[in-house]
């Protein structure tokens, strides 16, 4: 029987928060691909959706051992309440309150993608725009409460987490193509060389594109 | 006479208000889906055979592989069984 007193909960608490946090990354980055429309040609877009689909499901698991992990750590005072209800936990208040607005966003972003073909598309949508909200809050958690985060390889991780979300963020605002431009692997486009604008198309179409 | 009458074809049908133009159908379900030069999708309009186990998988898979849920299956019953 494991004692709760053991620091083996802390070590879990520590690495799986660092391990979720770049799992959140690697995630939220796939999720841009998809948006931006990468793929089609050497490796599918439906392939790059599956992984960001798959890995959010695995770095969901690493974000329950963590909270877990927190729960039964008798040494901090956080309860289960306080994996749902911020401000709930004594033990460093401000920072473990940022940590579950990140999960309640990220359950809410999980149950509307385990309900999308029942709810509207429109309002998933809405919902995963959350994900960004709750990827900066779980990067302010790990870095005002993480364990290992004053220390120069934490830092670093967090800050190159931290750096690859914002240039997709960025990349998400200002990169969004147009239109597919027909790049997938059937298209006979596929093999053409990128044009210079995403947005070049036969002047004879009279097509109105959409923009968002 | 009750016969009953199961269906035995499908189309795959787009709503063109949802679809984006992912172009994931097309690279799910490449023998019912093609896409224009915009990347949005032609789909066979004739009706496929539903014992055609290969390309109604791949319909299923496109289905679900929408990333705006705008794809759906319809199932055809014959006017005479």
């Amino acid at each position: 029987m494991l004692a709760l007193t053991s620091p083996y909960f802390w070590y879990t608490t520590r690495a799986t928060g660092m391990v979720a946090l770049i799992l959140f990354t690697i995630v939220v980055t796939m999720g841009t691909l998809v948006a931006n429309r990468v793929g089609g040609t050497y490796v599918g877009r439906f392939e790059i959706n599956e992984l960001h689909r798959s890995l959010s499901i695995v770095a969901m698991l690493f974000l329950v051992i963590h909270i877990l992990s927190t729960v039964l750590d008798s040494y901090v005072s956080t309860g289960l309440i306080s994996a749902i209800a911020p401000f709930t936990s004594s033990y460093r208040r401000l920072p473990v309150a940022i940590g579950t607005i990140a999960f309640d966003l990220m359950l809410c972003v999980w149950v509307s993608s385990l309900l999308k073909v029942r709810i509207k598309n429109s309002s998933w949508r809405f919902i995963h725009w959350f994900s960004w909200l709750a990827f900066a809050s779980a990067a302010a958690h790990s870095f005002l409460t993480g364990s290992d985060s004053h220390k120069p390889w934490g830092l670093a991780v967090i800050g190159l987490c931290v750096l690859v979300v914002a240039l997709a963020g960025l990349w998400r605002f200002f990169g969004r193509p147009v239109r597919a431009a027909g790049r997938t692997a059937l298209s006979p486009l596929a093999r053409a060389p990128l044009a210079k604008t995403s947005n070049s198309r036969p002047a004879s179409s009279q097509k109105v594109v959409r923009r968002r | 006479m009750g016969v009953k009458r199961r269906p035995s074809t499908f189309v795959l049908k787009v709503n063109p208000i949802l679809c984006d133009g992912f172009g994931h159908c097309a690279e799910l379900a490449p023998e019912l889906v093609n896409v224009d030069e915009w990347g949005y999708p032609i789909i066979r309009q004739e009706p496929t055979k539903i014992n055609n186990a290969g390309a109604y998988e791949s319909a299923k898979y496109a289905v679900r592989g929408c990333p705006r849920q705008a794809l759906q299956i319809e199932k055809i019953t014959d006017a005479q069984p």
